[in-house]
């Protein structure tokens, strides 16, 4: 083992030394070993009237990074508080570890659970200081040790026990609402789009600051997004839900480039959707030659992603919009058969609004979705 | 915001827009976010509910099983005068307190009327007299001895005037009624976006068109909101007409409780009705102008037009002051005058002053208690409902609302007459007879309402994350209770407490009929004093309870009033 303050470059430089490194660093203990599996399974969740959630079914292992992600009102917010007890199942099953939390018989009420969860808001008690906040969830014995310096070390907020909540930027108070929920050593952790609040410049710096420090911890965490790409950055899997039912989870790049459906396949990043007649072998299409992946047998529309298409000199038809993002550039080309195509190219512009243009497909194989 | 400023005022619940807009389908299922409360919870509801209708329940029950047919006492000329009094009064106090409040508010949140600042502050200071204070003072200082009197002596003239009647009723009411109405609109006036005006001077209006076209339709709610408050309080009103010796509904009821209790009761169920009937005139009104309200209020620069009076200054200035110096400083200096009147005399041997230290300090300090602890029973009483509408959103908790804002209607002096007959009648409960307890009752019945409203406020200031939150770190009902809920809403409850306080101590007829025998407050005091003539006296009594009341009228509704800004 190497000495405290020993940073030196003799130890490697492989990811998990680098983080053993840091923490054995900062001279603080980490909770380990809380981490716990959730699983869900065939819940289904109404309020008065329609349901808001159909039969999901969802296994978290642990230490794992599951995102939620959905358009508004899709119901991963209801499927989260649900599983913190929050709302009740009217079906379904919801188990951490070895314990069942709620099912027909059985409802152990979101104070038993041994669940953490930070809110939108971080909804800090504002009459309590940054210390309070922590030491809420610990018990009696614990909330006087160095319990809750440690956890406001470990978000980088160590000094600030006597602050109070509304003197704290909301990058900052964020990270509070994380230090109290992780204090009591939850076997998981919900983050309800807790970054939803930041501005747009804080958001991206304490999401990785957060997405750090949850691997490094290994907590079993689930979150809620309604943010495709902050979903697919710090999620080891998402779960896409829609209308309340869940349509397809797996890796990011599952999602992206085998989407199950019409509705995911545009949900998750930008789609040409080209219908051909049958999707089997090599498909011609307005783009050119496509190698089908996942064949359907009649008529079906084939996933193009903007990347996996070129403009090039040529005759197909007229660039329609430019949009300039920095990195890379959408330019939407209107072909001569009057379809709309979106393609994704290099920042350094070739073509302009008005002229001409051919388009070609170089991925590296479609998916075909039926329709 | 306008609303925060009607709180103080009128004590029904706050209906925010997800609280009257959820969709209720069923009671079976739950709605999101919203849990079913806990059984104590509705307990103590429905026990509340079963309390707060006690004693209009028992005015009713009394005049149906009355051995007088309760109708032909209705028809009687008896009934019938009282009752067409009490409303030729209310109507003239209202019209005149609408437009006096009305046009204070508009001259000090929209013109560069002088001092702007100070009158502000001042104008609505007159709500510290109790009525009968007010109309005590009144009636003293134009009595022999008065300064008025005295004064007009100088001159040379011998000139006795008495106020009393319609017109010393209808004038002490609109000089210390106005306030209920100025509040409001004042209030409302400053939340208005100035956006509004200048759009209609830059489309062609003048400010007297302005105010009639775009002002007045958008402060509507809270003028008619206002002067149906001062209806309520001139119908319930007691003490300024006693002291007009204008016989009115209240008055009658007082005068023959004793030896005609049929024709009492039978009085009270009108007056009880007609309160009911102005509460729910309200509501409607108020609900309206939310309605109207809705949506518009425009974030940013809310600094609106300033007219200038031009020459109009001078008589804006001098209808402002003689208001101001009619309604607050008039009644000040006559007490004043009748205080330093009975020390001077006691000093140079005269008749000495029939009070001493103890009378004072006996009367306060049992004043402060007994208010202190109406205020807090008030607040724990209606916690629960507070509760069940606002966090739960319960029909139940609505229906209990309800009847605990009916008890808010129901005058003091009905609450008490029902209160001691019923303790009389009551047969396992006549221990209670002429107890503490029997007044406290009485004045969390009349006063409760007040509470409610910002409790109902308090609770809705609590996110409900932060309860989730609570929970989910463990946290049970209790701790919860204790450690967020409390902490949280104690600045929204203390003020709802403060109002029961400043009520309950300003509060004549319930405290005259139900105190224990025995029992002296400030204003039982005030009143011995005066019916006994003890004017000296009977000022000092008052102008302790004055600076009492007004301190809490300062720190409850000027200080926190957004107009003053």
């Amino acid at each position: 083992m190497p000495a405290p303050d020993a940073h030196t470059p003799t130890l490697g430089s492989s990811a998990a030394t680098h983080i053993l490194l840091g923490m054995l660093n900062r001279r603080i203990q980490v909770p380990r070993a809380t981490a716990e599996g959730l699983e869900v399974s065939n819940l289904s969740v109404a309020y008065d009237g329609p349901s808001v959630l159909t039969q999901v079914s969802l296994e978290v292992a642990a230490g794992e990074i599951v995102a939620l992600l959905g358009p508004s009102g899709c119901g991963k917010t209801t499927l989260l508080r649900t599983i913190a007890g929050l709302e009740r199942q009217q079906a379904g099953t919801v188990r951490l570890g070895d314990r069942v939390l709620g099912d027909d018989t059985t409802f152990v009420p979101p104070e038993k659970r041994r669940i953490g969860m930070v809110f939108q808001d971080g909804a800090l008690f504002p009459h309590l200081d940054v210390g309070q906040n922590v030491a809420y969830g610990l018990p009696r014995a614990e909330r006087r040790s160095s319990r809750v310096a440690d956890t406001l070390e470990l978000v980088g907020l160590a000094g600030m026990v006597d602050r109070m909540p509304g003197s704290l930027s909301g990058g900052q108070q964020q990270r509070v609402a994380l230090a109290r929920a992780l204090a009591p050593r939850p076997g998981v952790l919900l983050l309800d789009e807790p970054f939803s609040s930041l501005d747009t410049s804080l958001r991206v710096q304490v999401r990785s600051e957060i997405h750090h420090l949850l691997l490094e911890l290994g907590v079993t965490t689930v979150f809620v997004t309604h943010d495709q790409e902050e979903a697919f950055v710090l999620g080891d899997r998402v779960a896409v839900l829609n209308d309340g039912r869940l349509a397809q989870v797996g890796t990011p790049d599952e999602l992206y480039r085998h989407p199950v459906d019409r509705w995911v396949a545009t949900f998750v990043g930008d789609a040409n959707l080209i219908p051909v007649a049958s999707a089997v072998g090599t498909c011609r299409t307005v783009v050119g030659d496509v190698p089908v992946v996942g064949e359907v047998d009649g008529p079906a529309e084939l996933l193009l992603r903007p990347e996996d298409i070129r403009v090039e000199d040529g005759d197909d038809g007229v660039v329609e919009l430019v949009e300039y993002y920095g990195h890379d550039a959408m330019v939407q080309v209107r072909l001569d058969d009057d379809t709309s195509i979106r393609v994704r190219t290099g920042a350094d512009l070739t073509h302009q609004r008005g002229d001409r243009v051919g388009v070609a497909y170089v991925g590296p194989g479609a998916v075909a979705l039926g329709v | 915001m306008a609303d925060r400023r009607r709180i103080r005022l009128w004590p029904h619940r706050v209906m925010t827009a997800n609280a009257t807009d959820a969709p209720r389908t069923g009671v079976v299922g739950h709605r999101a976010g919203v849990r079913r409360p806990p059984r104590t919870l509705t307990a103590a509801a429905v026990v509340t509910a079963a309390l707060f209708a006690l004693p209009g329940g028992y005015v009713v029950w009394r005049v149906m099983g009355g051995s007088a047919s309760p109708l032909a006492l209705l028809a009687s000329r008896g009934t019938l005068e009282p009752l067409w009094r009490t409303i030729q009064l209310a109507a003239l106090v209202s019209a005149s307190t609408a437009v006096l409040g009305t046009g204070l508010a508009w001259l000090t949140t929209r013109t560069d009327i002088p001092m702007r600042r100070l009158w502000r502050i001042v104008v609505p200071l007159p709500l510290v007299y109790p009525s009968f204070v007010g109309a005590a003072a009144f009636i003293s200082g134009l009595a022999p001895g008065g300064i008025v009197h005295d004064l007009i002596g100088y001159l040379g003239v011998d000139l006795t005037t008495r106020l009393h009647g319609l017109t010393g009723s209808w004038l002490v009411l609109t000089l210390f009624t106005y306030p209920y109405v100025y509040l409001p609109v004042a209030a409302r006036l400053t939340a208005l976006p100035g956006a509004f005006e200048e759009n209609a001077r830059l489309l062609g209006d003048g400010p007297r068109r302005v105010f009639a076209r775009v002002v007045l339709p958008q402060i509507w709610s809270s003028i008619a909101a206002g002067s149906l408050l001062v209806f309520l309080y001139t119908v319930s009103d007691f003490g300024a007409v006693h002291l007009m010796r204008f016989e009115t509904l209240t008055q009658t009821i007082f005068r023959t409780r004793l030896f005609d209790r049929d024709r009492s009761f039978t009085m009270a169920l009108l007056l009880l009705v007609l309160a009911l009937l102005v509460v729910a005139a309200e509501r409607t009104v108020s609900r309206s102008g939310r309605r109207r309200g809705a949506g518009l209020d425009t974030v940013g620069d809310r600094r609106s037009l300033t007219v200038p009076l031009g020459r109009w200054t001078t008589p804006a200035l001098a209808a402002t002051s003689s208001v101001v110096g009619l309604a607050l400083v008039a009644p000040a200096v006559s007490l004043a005058d009748w205080g330093l009147f009975g020390f001077l005399r006691a000093r140079q041997g005269g008749m000495p002053l029939r009070l001493d230290w103890h009378d004072v300090l006996g009367p306060t300090w049992n004043t402060v208690w007994i208010s202190v602890l109406t205020a807090l029973v008030a607040t724990v009483v209606v916690l629960p409902v507070a509760y069940l509408v606002t966090r739960h959103r319960s029909r139940l908790g609505e229906v209990v609302n309800a009847v605990v804002v009916a008890g808010f209607a129901i005058p003091g002096l009905v609450v008490a007459l029902s209160m001691i007959f019923w303790t009389m009648h009551a047969s396992p409960f006549e221990f209670l007879i002429g107890s503490m307890p029997v007044l406290v009752f009485a004045y969390v019945v009349h006063f409760g309402a007040q509470a409610m409203r910002t409790a109902q406020v308090a609770v809705g200031t609590v996110p409900r994350r932060m309860d989730d939150a609570a929970r989910l770190l463990g946290a049970g009902r209790l701790r919860r209770l204790a450690t967020v809920d409390l902490p949280l809403m104690a600045p929204g409850l203390a003020a709802g407490a403060g109002l029961v306080m400043l009520s309950t101590m300003k509060e004549l007829p319930a405290t005259l009929l139900a105190s224990p025998i025995g029992f002296r407050t400030l204003s039982t005091q005030i009143w011995n004093t005066y019916e006994a003539l003890f004017l000296p006296e009977m000022a000092i009594l008052a102008m302790v309870l004055l600076c009492i009341s007004a301190v809490l009228t300062w720190l409850l509704v000027v200080r926190q009033s957004e107009h003053l800004r």
